[in-house]
């Protein structure tokens, strides 16, 4: 079987270090999200 | 359930079981029984990885939770992306170069065989301890919906899944993964869809979000610190984060999903899939839990939602009594439901806040009744543990849904039980096999021999599970305990792994000492500290990673003494 190489870049956004940069975002995106959502609703 | 929801179920379990057999047809060798001959795509060890996360318990219990304790549980997962990124920059790339069945076998590569037969061991009490919990989940389905008999639920339940465990090995195991996370997200999508469609027609979707957020069940971030709290926003995102990595990067059966990938790439693709979608599917789940709560507000529940604890309180003679105060408090709280709602409709903000204090002491009250009759249930069963949270979903799901969706739901719940169960059984064999088996006691087998043994191996762990299942039924909600116990465990297995991989300098009996006394720690902590079981796996690589570099230190200044 022929096998990837072992280490490649990612197929989005360039490098590694900016795929887990966009995660971490996305996380502080989504807790500020779900805190709007307390708020918004528990009165 | 009708014929159409068995049609469904049974349809699913047989076409899910027959799909994994004919994946794992060719497993004829350890290397694929196994690993899959690292071969796996990353969209199926994605899938994979979730799904073995989303046991019956995720749909079961965590919507009980959210009907009982709101959706504060979601911060839990907060930790999970963090954690994800940091096992995709350092953890992958190690294990593949280092070629391993098991997140333990690279443990004797960079210290000992101590070191690797004693975190080996403390994964397979920790894994089995849980195993037989996440068995023991369906049969609670099955018992609500037909009364069987627990014992023959879980029988017939494992006798399944070890079937195409056994046969197919991990291919078997990632693939029917696969299909049951499609099911999984039809069945929770019907059921939460379900939940807001029965609702009076007079309540909008944005009434029952009021209601719910008035009652305290949208409680999605909670900001404030406490040591004490399980669910917060800071407990979730470092507590959670060590929680998180000891069970991605140093728990078998969460490591062997993305050993089999077939590049760094596929792995780590895989985990950061997860890392994007797992907190949108549990919002969902818990979500979900929140409808339901609105649903029994207007359609009154059963005082105790476990039937045959209901049945054993209905006997006693201050049952009546109870039930009439049970009934008469619904009422009030319906009352104070239709007024709150009429409140926001007309914009007027201080009869806003006044209807929604109305609410929530209506809703205390019944709280209190519940409690009552629960307390009934209690001494009637003579349990005092006795905790009817894993029925209320299930309570909603057979009474209320139609026809065919039930056993929709019903296999997702299935597919949930499986798909946890199997990858279980699957990497409690692989160590057993590989770690212990093929290192200290057989070195020397064939492949033959060991695809035999991890065959073996695998079905005597699934009888292992149907067995202990059996004394896992009353634990109370099932998602705490089955986290709580990982996190007596977790710790240790953590801080190991960050020795491994950042302290270059220690050696094997040092982090052996460092396990040992990070045990030490965590028991200490729950048996005589009053701190919430997130912080347990913190405490535990804290411990074990300072106690390591002490005793690394000593050596290293005993070494230097004895040179001169």
């Amino acid at each position: 079987m022929v096998r990837a190489p072992f280490d490649e870049p990612p197929p989005f956004l360039g490098s590694w270090k900016r795929v887990y940069a966009a995660v971490a975002i996305y996380l502080a995106a989504l807790i500020g999200l779900f805190y709007w959502f307390t708020r918004a609703f528990s009165r | 359930m009708r014929p159409p929801d068995w049609a469904v179920l049974v349809a699913s379990v047989v076409i899910v079981t027959l799909y994994g057999l004919w994946r794992g047809r060719h497993s004829d060798n350890v290397d694929r029984y196994l690993r899959a001959e690292r071969s796996l795509p990353w969209y199926a060890m994605a899938l994979s990885i979730m799904a073995t996360q989303a046991s019956a318990i995720t749909f079961i219990s965590t919507t009980g939770q959210s009907y009982v304790d709101g959706m504060r549980f979601l911060q839990f997962y907060f930790g999970l992306p963090l954690a994800m990124i940091l096992i995709s920059a350092y953890v992958v790339p190690v294990f593949h170069r280092a070629n391993v069945y098991t997140a333990y076998e690279y443990l004797e590569q960079r210290f000992d065989a101590k070191t690797r037969i004693l975190v080996s061991l403390i994964f397979l009490i920790q894994r089995g301890l849980a195993v037989g919990v996440a068995l023991s989940a369906p049969a609670i389905v099955l018992t609500v919906i037909l009364g069987w008999p627990d014992r023959w639920t879980t029988l017939i339940m494992g006798a399944v899944v070890v079937f195409y465990t056994v046969m197919g090995g991990i291919q078997a195991v990632t693939w029917t993964d696969f299909q049951q996370m499609f099911i999984m997200l039809a069945g929770l999508f019907l059921a939460l869809a379900t939940a807001v469609l029965l609702l009076p027609p007079q309540v909008s979707f944005l009434d029952a979000m009021t209601l719910a957020g008035a009652a305290g069940k949208l409680n999605a971030v909670t900001l404030r610190f406490d040591w004490n709290d399980q669910f917060n926003l800071w407990s979730g995102l470092f507590g959670g984060m060590f929680l998180m990595l000891a069970y991605f990067g140093c728990d078998q059966s969460q490591v062997q999903r993305y050993l089999t990938g077939k590049s760094i790439t596929q792995s780590r693709l895989s985990l950061l899939f997860n890392a994007v979608a797992k907190l949108p599917m549990q919002f969902f789940i818990l979500f979900t839990g929140a409808m339901v709560f609105v649903f029994f507000t207007f359609e009154m529940p059963p005082a105790v939602f476990q039937r045959e604890a209901l049945a054993r309180a209905s006997r006693q003679a201050a049952f009546p009594d109870v039930q009439k105060k049970f009934a008469m408090r619904f009422e009030e709280r319906k009352r104070a439901a239709m007024s709150l709602i009429e409140a926001r409709r007309n914009r007027d903000a201080d009869l806003l806040g006044k209807r929604a204090a109305e609410y929530r002491e209506a809703q205390k009250q019944f709280e209190v009744a519940r409690n009552e009759a629960l307390r009934l249930a209690r001494e009637a069963s003579g349990e005092p543990s006795l905790n009817d949270a894993n029925y209320i979903f299930l309570t909603f799901v057979t009474r209320y849904l139609p026809a065919g969706l039930v056993g929709l739901v019903m296999a997702a719940i299935f597919a949930a039980a499986m798909s946890t169960i199997s990858a279980e059984i699957n990497s409690l064999a692989t160590v057993t096999v590989i770690d212990i088996y093929r290192r200290h006691i057989c070195r020397s087998g064939s492949d033959r021999h060991y695809l035999v043994v991890s065959r073996l191996a695998t079905a005597l762990w699934g009888a292992y599970a149907i067995v202990t299942a059996q004394y896992a039924r009353n634990l109370g909600s099932l998602i705490v305990v089955v986290n709580q116990v990982g996190s007596l465990f977790y710790g240790g297995l953590l801080g190991v792994f960050v020795l491994a991989f950042a302290c270059k300098r220690v050696n094997g009996t040092a982090a052996f000492t460092g396990v040992l006394c990070g045990e030490m720690a965590i028991f200490a902590a729950h048996f005589y500290g009053k701190i919430a079981f997130l912080w347990y796996n913190m405490i535990g690589c804290v411990v074990v990673v300072g106690s390591a570099l002490l005793v690394s230190a000593h050596i290293e200044r005993k070494r230097r003494q004895l040179h001169g």
